[in-house]
């Protein structure tokens, strides 16, 4: 450990540290936070920061701006919905409620939506830039309306009381919502690690490749839109991770879960955190989570807005940070941290007790 | 070396510091609260202030404040504005403080959200509310997972909420939509000669369940519907969904059950494609009487027949003027003076429920308090059963039921009650049951049957229930 410390640079050092007590911290959640934070506050940033996490894997690693993470993550819930709720008095009203066993509903509902990515991916695949952002907002709209118009499977109410059809393996998820922090705990680690894992593998760094030169790429032999197509399957995987976990913990999946504004509003979370690097997706979760949850006891003096009008001051604090971000750092608060660790090396090289360079290993 | 060790060390565990602080000046660590203050009911009135319904969010909370001042010595801080707040309510030994006032735009997600806030993050006991049908089902699926919350809707009108979903925890003083209905189709059939009708219905739950009231009562006497439309709500442009009516040449008439922002915007581009509207060729759902509709609805329609809101503007009963005494002694010209507005009612009788279920279980919550909310009301338009509302099994009200017309007086349109349809009943004489499907674009299947008030619906004249019957 501590030759890995010596190793290390001292940004990485410390963004380690910081990473360790983070997991520390939200693994002794519902010890240290109170009830509505661990099963809402924490819940949500986990699980929206998956969905974002698939946003940004595709921006930064395959250089591909997705609107259609929202639409996957709604799709897996209505998936699991509709196989795995049962009809019938006391039952969910709304959709198919095939009653299957829900471990298989699970399986099928991430199967499922991986391969419906891979089908969107392999559309998008030959598209870059403006082009490939305006076909994925496409399948967002198309997702939006079709279970709007679908009500066979889902319809304006969508499905409900889906969180009471939970693996036996999970158990109940309503009455023990700590298995459900867990679960979420679980699955946004799951994520990052397997994330930094494909990142390294050839296919990560073809596909990197593919992001910064896909003509070179293509001149090289390697197959650019098959790498883009999986990529966006494998971002898909992601976002149907996402989309389950949402669906035990609120209980329903509706076309307003996947409408433009949620849409956009993944994607604000995706630049609040930072486009570039995968920690961006949990950290802009947990600060939009906390400026919708806190933002509407605020009321802006002299302007006569906000207050208990939920949305009003939320779209509009929610709107001058996107803004400011943009501005001022593109990278998102990762950006931010970024340049401020820069600049204390810069600090540290130039005065009297100046360290080594960054990267002393070696 | 070691010293950059250390002081990344010390730099990280600064930045934990700042986060823990941040974390708990918001108040996320979880703490020893103070001990809360002995019978201390949290209240939330969960409403809507955006979307399609988003006017009814002051009518609302004004309905339930007005019997929490009535009933339970509550003060309004603000006679024009009651989400301003109320002081002083107590009842049954318990204080009762409103906690928040949930912020809906008839949508699922957003009504998940606000429940969720209200009751876990407010912690609220209770919860007066929705006030839409979507809204409700979504709240009813909560309710199952929250057993030891109490929910009394406010005035959604989808039927899942108390037939197939159904938790013990969710209780309903007021009609669904299709029961608010009841009489319409049958005055459109013996009094307007209807014999093929289409209709257009906004597609979610309490457009279905409003539109099954319709279609049931209506085919029950031998109608036909020929055609059936669905526009999504909160559509801008209706005539996409006009052209799939049929001409009015080939039908007797059409039911409307286009609500919110949505009613005018539909009935001109009916009169765009079609030219002016015939009242007689028009049945509304309460759509075209209430919710703000009223003025730009009546104009073009009058003397067509509209389906109630479990009110009856008025009635001239001593029960009714109580009523609308109450609420105008707390709340001066709430919703335009309009107090027969189901808004305001609804939210009026679930609160005053609430009120005596916390004065039967001394301020006691949970299964206490489910079980002493009462089985039967005394709301003002309430007639038969010497003006006594009875819940039935499911905790879903038998209501009486009002037909109205609109009609002109004084020159100026107005609205008034034509009909009187005694307790009814959430299963439409059996049409309705907890193993059928919930309304749904097919459901109910248009069939001839016999309703329990058939060839019984008693004609009101100047807010009088006369002994004739509708023929």
């Amino acid at each position: 450990m501590r030759w890995n410390v010596l190793r290390s640079s001292p940004k990485t050092t410390i963004e380690r540290a910081i990473g360790a007590i983070a997991l520390v911290l939200a693994a002794l959640g519902p010890l240290v936070f109170n009830q509505y934070w661990a099963h809402q506050i924490l819940i949500e940033t986990f699980l929206f920061g998956i969905a974002a996490a698939s946003l940004i894997f595709l921006s930064a690693y395959g250089g591909m701006v997705s609107l259609a993470q929202t639409a996957l993550f709604g799709i897996a819930g209505v998936i699991l919905g509709n196989l795995a709720t049962r009809g019938g008095p006391g039952g969910t009203s709304k959709g198919l409620h095939l009653g299957w066993d829900p471990t298989v509903a699970l399986v099928v509902a991430i199967a499922m939506t991986t391969a419906i990515g891979l089908m969107f991916g392999a559309i998008a695949a030959r598209s870059i830039g403006i082009y490939f952002l305006m076909i994925t907002l496409t399948y967002s709209v198309i997702t939006t309306y079709f279970l709007g118009q679908v009500t066979l499977v889902s319809g304006f109410s969508g499905i409900g009381g889906i969180n009471r059809y939970t693996p036996s393996w999970i158990g109940d998820l309503t009455g023990h919502p700590n298995r459900l922090y867990y679960v979420s705990l679980v699955a946004a680690v799951f994520t990052y690690v397997l994330i930094r894992y494909v990142v390294r593998t050839p296919f990560g760094i073809t596909l990197q490749g593919v992001r910064d030169e896909p003509v070179r790429m293509s001149s090289l032999g390697y197959n650019v839109p098959l790498h883009r197509t999986l990529a966006f399957g494998f971002a898909a995987f992601l976002a149907s991770l996402s989309g389950v976990l949402y669906v035990w913990w609120s209980g329903q999946i509706a076309p307003g879960n996947v409408d433009l504004p949620e849409t956009i509003s993944l994607l604000v979370i995706a630049v609040i955190g930072g486009l570039a690097r995968i920690e961006g997706a949990w950290l802009g979760a947990f600060a939009f989570i906390i400026i919708q949850n806190y933002v509407r006891g605020f009321t802006f003096p002299f302007l006569g807005f906000g207050g208990t009008l939920f949305g009003g001051s939320f779209n509009t604090v929610i709107g001058i940070i996107f803004l400011l971000i943009v501005l001022i750092s593109p990278d998102g608060l990762m950006g931010i941290w970024d340049r401020a660790l820069a600049a204390r090396s810069r600090v540290g090289r130039a005065g009297p007790s100046a360290e080594a360079p960054a990267r002393t290993g070696g | 070396m070691r010293r950059s060790g250390l002081r990344s060390w010390h730099a990280a565990a600064l930045a934990a510091v700042g986060i823990a602080v941040g974390v708990a000046l918001i108040g996320g660590i979880s703490t020893s609260s103070a001990a809360s203050q002995a019978k201390t009911v949290r209240v939330a009135i969960m409403t809507d202030c955006k979307g399609a319904f988003g006017f009814g969010y002051e009518p609302d909370i004004g309905g339930a404040e007005a019997a929490l001042a009535r009933y339970a010595h509550g003060k309004a801080k603000n006679k024009k504005k009651p989400s301003a707040g109320m002081t002083g309510i107590t009842a049954g030994g318990a204080n009762i403080k409103i906690v928040g006032y949930g912020c809906g735009n008839d949508t699922v997600p957003l009504a998940v959200t606000e429940t969720k806030r209200l009751m876990e993050q407010a912690k609220a006991d209770v919860m007066i509310g929705p006030l839409s049908g979507d809204e409700a089902v979504s709240v009813a699926n909560y309710a199952k997972s929250h057993p030891k919350k109490t929910f009394i809707i406010g005035t959604a009108g989808s039927q899942d909420p108390t037939l197939q979903i159904a938790p013990k925890n969710v209780f309903r003083y007021h009609g669904d939509g299709a029961q608010w209905n009841a009489g319409t189709g049958e005055i459109a059939y013996r009094k307007l000669h209807w014999r093929k009708a289409a209709i257009i219905m906004d597609d979610y739950s309490f457009g279905w369940t409003s539109a099954a009231g319709l279609i049931a009562d209506y085919c029950a006497m031998g109608g036909k519907i020929t055609k059936r439309v669905f526009p999504p709500l909160n559509t801008t442009d209706y005539a996409p969904y006009i052209r799939q009516l049929p001409p009015p040449n080939s039908v007797d008439g059409y039911f409307w059950v286009v609500g919110g922002t949505g009613t005018g915007a539909s009935l001109k581009a009916y009169e765009q494609a079609y030219g002016k509207t015939n009242p007689k060729k028009f049945v509304g759902n309460l759509f075209f009487a209430f919710l703000g509709n009223f003025s730009e609805v009546a104009p073009r329609l009058v003397g067509a027949y509209v389906g109630g809101f479990g009110t009856s503007p008025g009635l001239k009963t001593k029960a009714a003027r109580a009523y609308e005494g109450n609420v105008a002694k707390i709340f001066p010209g709430l919703n335009g003076g309009n107090y027969a507005d189901g808004f305001v009612y609804n939210y009026y009788n679930a609160a005053w429920a609430l009120v005596q279920g916390l004065n039967k279980s001394h301020g006691a919550l949970g299964a206490k308090l489910q079980s002493s909310l009462p089985r039967t009301l005394r709301p003002g338009y309430q007639v038969s059963g010497h003006g006594v509302l009875h819940l039935d099994k499911n905790r879903q009200a038998i209501q009486d039921q009002w037909p109205l017309q609109i009609v002109r007086k004084g020159g100026k349109p107005a609205l008034t009650v034509v009909g009187f349809v005694p307790n009814v009943t959430q299963s439409f004489g059996g049409l309705f049951k907890k193993s059928s499907p919930p309304p749904g674009r097919t459901q109910p299947p248009c069939r001839k049957l016999k309703t329990p008030w058939q060839g019984k619906i008693r004609v009101v004249k100047n807010g009088v229930v006369t002994k004739g019957v509708i023929k």
